[in-house]
């Protein structure tokens, strides 16, 4: 048998990449409202990463003369107060949100996906109906009430917060991964895996976590979404992060105890988590209608 | 009678200790579940009592309608499935009760082809990874050898090396099928199970594939286990034939014999349906009177004779026991014990 | 059906049972005593009456007697006793619950009027100004923290209305009138998610409706179109929406606590806030449960609802 035949390996990797890029630009060509909260997002993760950089104030440095002052072209956002500089304050609190949400998202998901992907493999089985039960417990506490109970007994923290944060979202995946699974695994190309001899976490690996990423997207998306917002609250209630960490939770309590003098203090830290939240909310939106285009929206 | 000289290729049964795959009594239910506690209210017969064995370099047909079976036991015989009972005994080693480590070396062994070669592709890799699969799952290979084996085996298989970067769907069903037999090869089985492997082709890709088949056997000294609802199919490429009906095999016997002189009610009617028909890999379903009962209740007696032109009242009481009916030809029915039909045997 | 809502119920009650244990575990399992955090306060206190205390508690028992206990008291409806008030929980709960019932049903009813009219509205008038703006808001909707929107609410209202919300909550029964002014603002900010959610779903759902073969086909009767959009189409959609309504719950149970706080609103959310801060774990244990029964319950009955909606639904085997 001749070798001359077999071009040499890599290109396929290559290739990969390439119909990564032209699904990207499928994605902003049909989904124009996906485009602009990915635009939106690569902002907001812009000005987390530069944060120090893009601040024009240090966010914790307090002024005296400058009390509750309105926006001006000096404090574009007003400061609050103790007379720190808002804008300041909500890019550093985009750092902090952004943190907090991507471990989430990566603790929480990871942990989801997999319950999920083993849980969906076995459907039907007792290891399915155990961690279902596990599962349909979690989901039974109301969110927020979840999360107060564990954030609080824990303590206010930022790793507290992701833990707490990360056991409400584990539900959310594991459930379109075990929905996804329970697709695929009745798919031949599982059984020929098994025919070939693959162990378990071949076949869970290399054969159902890739064909379940699309929907996985999706939710990460959504979820992205309902951490920041969860966050917030956390931190608005006094047991997510703790000062002086510039949260945008912690800005908005603060400045609800000024409503009618500086309404400033509630206006921009809430709108910036309000578009955040929106862009991931269209996001999700725009990969389900991207992923599945036959769904009437 | 055609029953006195059997053909040459399946002259050559070897003795039962050389018989790469043995299969005895095997049985398979799924039990049908009802209710709070999931109490099993019902079984389906899928599988009920099957016996067979096959010799190295040899292949067996089997032969049935939809729901006979013969898929199971293709699924039961690579422990795709577990077995309700029964034996089944590979290359000297007892496959039921074993353990996962020693299945998985016996399983580079014995390997399948399935019938829709794109479903049984994963859609997201490459020809290069499908190929390599196996190979990467038994590390028998890694990296560039496994890339270089997989592209001698689809040249093996009649296609080129630059196909490895390809990915399933840019290919033709024939093609598939190929790079399906290719996969199936890449471990050196010595046992292939061709489960409906050509019943998705076109008539004339049909023959192409089963060619390779046969010059694959040929070549490199293979056991197929062929399973197929066409009996023209089955016949071209069988030495032996057995043909199932709900869950049992009903006769058994070197395929031109079967089929020239059948003795079952079942694989006569079978016959008559291709009698006189066209080249082999024509395809034509096989058809009986009316519509084949369920497996989950099968009728009492003999299980064919629901449908049987020749039924009697016994049939409907009496289970017929398999008997041999000439050299080296077994079959299920009533009618065979006669005093007319017993002088043949 | 009776075999359907019989398993319904049992495995409602193991979900409650499940909730009990992991938040009893949970609160077992974390750091830090006790007895010592119920006695700080008290001045002069000896290893002695640290020792009868934790007897008193049952907290010399090993876990699993523990939780025995415990759920067999839970059985019974007791909680225990709280330690910051020294009442017991089942009653601080009975009077806190309806409270947080009132506001919660307050917000899915703002939900539903506002929800339902606009994605049938949206749904009608497909891609006309109307729709794409009926998405634009519903998008934004429940992309709103609901306590942002409470806060906009009760500051824009103040500076452009001069209006604020009754300072001290009264029950519906002291004064009806005061009670619902000091509701509907935290209402109409949790409702307001509900309300955008519902009208989505309702619109795509209907759209996917009247595009079916189905609707082609009354439609090609020469039925007229109101007939079509509300006899077929809105019966026909409206089943996601209900699935919908049953996940809201959640969120608005979980959102009252937020805007309880905020507005200061003596219900369940208020109660477990403070038990929380306070460490008053019966409290804090007996919440968490409630709220998990009233959320298992509200379910069961979408649940049951479904079947006189859609009758095509047979209760099969889950």
């Amino acid at each position: 048998m001749s070798e001359l035949g077999i071009p040499p390996a890599g290109n396929a990797a290559g290739r990969r990449l390439r119909g990564t890029w032209r699904g990207l630009r499928r994605f902003v060509r049909t989904q124009p409202l996906g485009a602009i909260a990915l635009l939106l997002i690569t902002t907001f993760v812009f000005a987390a990463l530069f944060a120090p950089v893009l601040a024009p104030y240090d966010p914790i440095e307090q002024n005296r003369e400058h009390l509750q002052g309105a926006p001006d072209g000096r404090f574009w956002m007003g400061t609050d107060d103790l007379g720190r500089d808002i804008l300041s304050r909500v890019l550093y609190g985009a750092r902090t949100s952004l943190l907090v949400s991507v471990a989430t998202v990566a603790a929480g998901g990871a942990l989801g996906t997999v319950i999920g992907i083993v849980s969906g493999y076995f459907g039907g089985s007792w290891i399915d109906t155990a961690l279902q039960r596990v599962m349909d417990t979690i989901m039974a506490i109301p969110g927020l009430v979840l999360l107060l109970f564990v954030a609080a007994l824990l303590g206010p923290s930022v790793l507290n917060t992701i833990i707490a944060l990360s056991l409400l979202v584990v539900p959310s995946f594991n459930r379109v991964a075990r929905g996804e699974m329970l697709r695929v695994r009745e798919e031949l190309y599982i059984e020929a895996a098994r025919a070939n001899g693959c162990g378990l976490w071949r076949i869970l690996g290399r054969h159902g976590l890739p064909n379940l990423l699309a929907p996985m997207l999706v939710v990460l998306s959504l979820v992205f979404a309902i951490v920041m917002i969860a966050e917030s609250a956390l931190s608005f209630l006094g047991i997510g992060t703790p000062p002086p960490i510039p949260s945008w939770g912690r800005m908005l309590s603060e400045g609800s105890r000024y409503l009618e003098i500086a309404p400033w203090m509630v206006v921009f830290p809430g709108g910036v988590l309000t578009i955040a939240v929106l862009a991931f909310n269209l996001l999700g939106d725009a990969l389900r209608d991207f992923f599945d285009p036959k769904q009437l929206r | 009678m055609s029953s006195v000289a059997a053909p040459a290729r399946a002259a050559g049964r070897q003795p039962a200790e050389d018989d790469l795959l043995c299969v005895r009594d095997l049985v398979k239910h799924f039990p049908v579940t009802r209710g709070l506690l999931g109490r099993t209210v019902a079984n389906v017969r899928a599988v009920d009592g099957v016996s067979f064995r096959i010799g190295r370099g040899e292949t067996l047909g089997l032969v049935g309608e939809s729901g006979s079976g013969k898929s199971t036991v293709a699924r039961l015989v690579l422990r795709l499935l577990r077995e309700t009972r029964g034996e089944i005994v590979f290359a000297g080693h007892e496959l039921t009760g074993m353990r996962a480590g020693e299945l998985k070396r016996l399983r580079r062994r014995m390997q399948i082809v399935f019938q829709d070669p794109f479903s049984a592709f994963d859609p997201r890799m490459s020809i290069a990874d499908v190929i390599g699969e196996p190979l990467r799952a038994h590390r028998l290979a890694d990296g560039r050898s496994a890339r270089r084996r997989a592209g001698e085996l689809l040249e093996l298989v009649g296609l080129t090396g630059t196909d490895l970067d390809k990915y399933p769907h840019q290919f033709s069903g024939g093609q598939a099928q190929r790079i399906g037999i290719a996969r199936a090869l890449a471990t050196s089985p010595e046992l292939l199970v061709c489960d409906e492997a050509v019943s998705a082709l076109d008539v004339s890709v049909q023959a192409q594939v089963l060619n390779l088949l046969r010059r694959l056997q040929r070549e490199l000294g293979l056991s197929y286990l062929f399973i197929a609802h066409d009996l023209n199919v089955v016949r071209y490429i069988s030495d032996r034939v057995g043909v199932m009906y709900l869950g049992q095999i009903v006769e058994e016997g070197p395929a031109d014999e079967l089929l020239a002189d059948p003795r079952h009610p079942y694989t006569r009617s079978l016959a008559a349906a291709i009698a006189g028909a066209g080249p082999p890999g024509s395809r034509r379903r096989v058809l009986a009177r009316g519509e084949a009962p369920s497996p989950s209740d099968p009728p009492a007696g003999c299980r064919f004779h629901t449908r049987c032109p020749a039924a009697f009242g016994r049939c409907r009481e009496e289970a017929p026991a398999l008997r041999a009916v000439g050299p080296d030809r077994t079959a299920s029915c009533h009618l065979l014990e006669r005093p007319g039909q017993e002088a043949r045997t | 059906m009776t075999e359907y809502v019989v398993r319904r119920l049992l495995y409602g009650v193991l979900i409650v049972g499940l909730v009990t244990v992991f938040v009893f575990l949970v609160l077992r399992l974390i750091p830090g005593d006790v007895v010592r955090l119920q006695l700080a306060n008290a001045p002069g206190v000896g290893e002695a009456q640290i020792d009868e205390l934790t007897a008193a508690l049952g907290l010399d028992q090993p876990l699993h007697a523990q939780l025995v206990t415990f759920l067999g008291d839970a059985l019974h409806g007791d909680f225990g006793t709280s330690f910051q008030s020294q009442e017991p929980v089942t009653s601080l709960v009975a009077e806190r619950l309806p409270i947080t019932l009132q506001l919660g049903a307050m917000a899915i009813l703002i939900g539903i009027l506002a929800g339902v009219p606009l994605g049938l509205l949206s749904a009608v008038r497909h891609n006309s100004w109307l729709d794409q703006g009926m998405r634009l808001v519903s998008v934004a909707g429940i992309s709103i923290p609901n306590f942002w929107l409470g806060l906009l609410l009760v500051t824009y209202l103040a500076l452009y209305f001069g209006w604020s919300p009754p300072l001290v909550y009264q029950g519906p029964g002291q004064d009806l009138e005061s009670n619902l002014l000091h509701m509907i603002l935290p209402a109409l900010a949790l409702g307001a998610s509900t309300m955008a959610s519902i009208a989505r779903m309702l619109r795509s759902s209907l759209l996917e409706v009247l595009h079916s073969n189905f609707i082609r086909a009354v439609r090609a009767k020469g039925a007229p179109e109101t007939l079509v959009i509300f006899k077929h189409g809105v019966r026909n959609s409206v089943v996601p929406v209900f699935t919908l309504l049953g996940l809201q719950i959640g969120n608005i149970l979980g959102g009252t606590v937020i805007l309880e706080s905020i507005f200061g609103i003596p219900g369940m959310g208020m109660l477990i806030f403070e038990a929380v801060q306070m460490r008053d774990y019966p409290v804090v244990l007996g919440c968490v449960v409630v709220y998990g029964a009233v959320f298992v319950l509200i379910n069961l009955v979408v649940d049951l609802l479904y079947g006189v909606i859609d009758p095509r639904i047979r209760y099969a085997r889950r």
